[in-house]
């Protein structure tokens, strides 16, 4: 018990723990981590002010730079998941609820991860895409009738959302209700979101219905089978195993958390950087095909969109010459490491040439890499396709910005197109 | 097996919460939340009301006010107090009903980790094996 006779350690003078930091921008919050990504990049900070629960721990390591991002998601028996993935205290109950295999180690994670995996042929996928191309092409003919409103609104929250519930196999009725719920599993912690509410009601309401949701779901598809993932998801077996009901809740909850926020505001951001950079805009105009790919790769590391994770350390171990002990939590802080000079050059220039472009905005490596990685590139390709081509008088406001410490999320952006 | 009566009921599953309020360490954290707990076990029939702030257990009815109220089988109950029911999966599967304020209970969800281990012992030591999950 090395915690109990060690003396307290000092904080960084640099503060990331508190609300008003996460409430900031993230040109604000940069920064921050500039400062310790190349004096301190592991610095000891207090607890997250957190809204949920009273923290138990007495700090936490705050990783900023892109190697040690790396190192610490390449080595999951020293860096684990199991116990706990948030930057800030939540429930136990609430992460093995919500998490499904992003709060497991080896070989639970493997073995469930597979499974998961298995429901994803090639043929799955190829109708998945055809659905988002039908999705995107849809959603700029509502942009051009609208004129204008809420882009978040009209686009960005309308795809990630189309898809994984049209994939899942979600009926139309129901999906603008998991929707709401997923936007209420990342921000509890924003006043507007809450509208007065405790923000443990909004996550416990959130997590609840949207388990309740992918149970039933599930429960429906054992008995009428479909074309589509809850089907695959409810037959899938590898070695012998198959998903339980309880497994199959989780999944849904993560993937109606992971799948819908993180595009929706890579899309919005994305964007916004192509208005604010039209130079960008017309490189990948002059040859959408060939640079695409490229491009979308930048979008995902210049905006970043999944700003932090957390770990636990499993045993005493040194990172970047700091002693860390165990039981102790080390969150990574991606936005951070995406603007790493020493491994980016001109971080901070949204440049969609950009090549090699080793962007940990899916995560920095190691068996937790994201699995959805796949589906958001098809989300991005196709939807830029559309607007880009065919809305090329997309005018945007400035984004209003949601507070918290793990999404970076545009609540609004005003636009009209012409 | 299960808890043969409501007495019983209030002795475990009440007694918890008094094993918290003896705790120095726990007693002061559980009594700062000021909640009034009110737990509504079934098979067999028991509402023990907790009322952190006065720090006390008591059997109560329907009709006692309460800050959040919890429904469950004392089953489920026993089970829950061994860690071993997801309080988000048994809310989603009815099998824990909870009403009035959420936020609340989660502000309890740390101390009840810390209980756990008391409780099984608890069993354990009035050779009540056969309430053990």
């Amino acid at each position: 018990m090395s915690i109990l006779v060690s003396p307290p350690r000092a904080y960084d003078p640099l503060s990331v723990s508190h609300l008003d930091f996460w409430a900031a921008t993230a040109e604000e919050r940069e920064k921050t981590f500039r400062q310790l990504r190349e004096q301190r990049p592991v610095s000891w900070h207090p607890p997250l002010e957190g809204a949920l629960m009273p923290p138990e721990n007495e700090g936490v390591w705050v990783v900023t730079s892109h190697a040690l991002i790396g190192e610490v998601s390449k080595h999951p028996e020293i860096y684990c998941s199991g116990r706990g993935f948030q930057f800030e205290e939540v429930p136990d109950d609430f992460l093995q609820a919500a998490g499904s295999f992003l709060g497991m180690d080896a070989p639970r994670h493997p073995a469930l991860r597979k499974l998961v995996s298995s429901a994803f042929t090639p043929k799955r996928v190829a109708l998945i895409h055809e659905q988002i191309k039908a999705q995107a092409a849809t959603i700029v003919d509502g942009l051009l009738a609208a004129g204008e409103g809420d882009f978040v609104e009209v686009v960005s929250k309308r795809l990630p959302m189309w898809t994984i519930y049209e994939m899942m196999g979600l009926d139309e009725s129901r999906r603008d209700e998991a929707a709401h719920h997923a936007d209420g599993m990342v921000s509890w912690a924003d006043e507007d979101v809450a509208a007065g509410r405790e923000p443990g009601e909004v996550l416990s309401d959130a997590l609840v219905t949207l388990l309740t949701m992918g149970m039933e779901l599930a429960e429906e598809r054992r008995a009428h089978p479909c074309a589509d993932l809850m089907t695959a998801l409810v037959q899938a077996e590898v070695d012998g195993e198959r998903l339980t009901d309880e497994e199959i809740g989780s999944f849904f909850v993560l993937l109606s958390v992971a799948g819908n926020d993180t595009t929706r505001n890579t899309i919005s951001l994305t964007a916004k950087a192509f208005q604010d950079h039209p130079d960008q805009r017309d490189l990948l105009m002059a040859d959408f095909d060939g640079r695409i790919a490229t491009a979308i790769e930048e979008f995902v590391r210049y905006v970043s969109p999944v700003m932090t994770f957390r770990r636990t350390a499993t045993r005493d171990t040194v990172l970047g010459g700091q002693e860390i002990r165990e039981g102790e939590w080390v969150a990574m802080i991606y936005s951070s490491g995406n603007r790493d000079a020493s491994v980016f050059t001109d971080p901070d220039r949204f440049d969609i040439t950009r090549s090699p472009n080793p962007h940990v905005g899916f995560g920095g490596g190691g068996p937790h890499f994201c699995m959805g990685n796949f589906v958001a590139k098809m989300q991005l390709r196709e939807i830029f396709d559309q607007l880009l081509h065919r809305a090329p008088g997309l005018r945007l406001g400035e984004p209003a910005y949601l507070t918290g410490n793990f999404v970076r999320a545009v609540k609004s952006l005003p636009f009209t197109v012409r | 097996m299960s808890f043969n009566d409501a007495a019983e009921v209030r002795q475990y599953l009440g007694g918890v919460f008094e094993a918290a309020f003896a705790d120095p360490e726990i007693a002061p954290q559980l009594q700062g939340t000021g909640i009034v707990l009110k737990t509504v076990y079934t098979d067999p029939a028991a509402v023990v009301v907790i009322d952190t702030a006065a720090g006390t257990v008591e059997l109560g009815d329907a009709s006692t006010p309460s800050t959040a109220t919890m429904t469950m089988t004392a089953d489920t109950g026993n089970a829950y107090w061994q860690g071993k029911v997801n309080l988000p999966l048994a809310m989603a599967k009815s099998r824990i009903k909870v009403e009035g304020n959420v936020a609340s209970l989660l502000k309890l969800a740390p101390l009840g980790k810390k209980l756990y281990p008391r409780y099984i012992a608890t069993l354990q030591a009035d050779g009540r094996d056969d309430l053990l999950v």
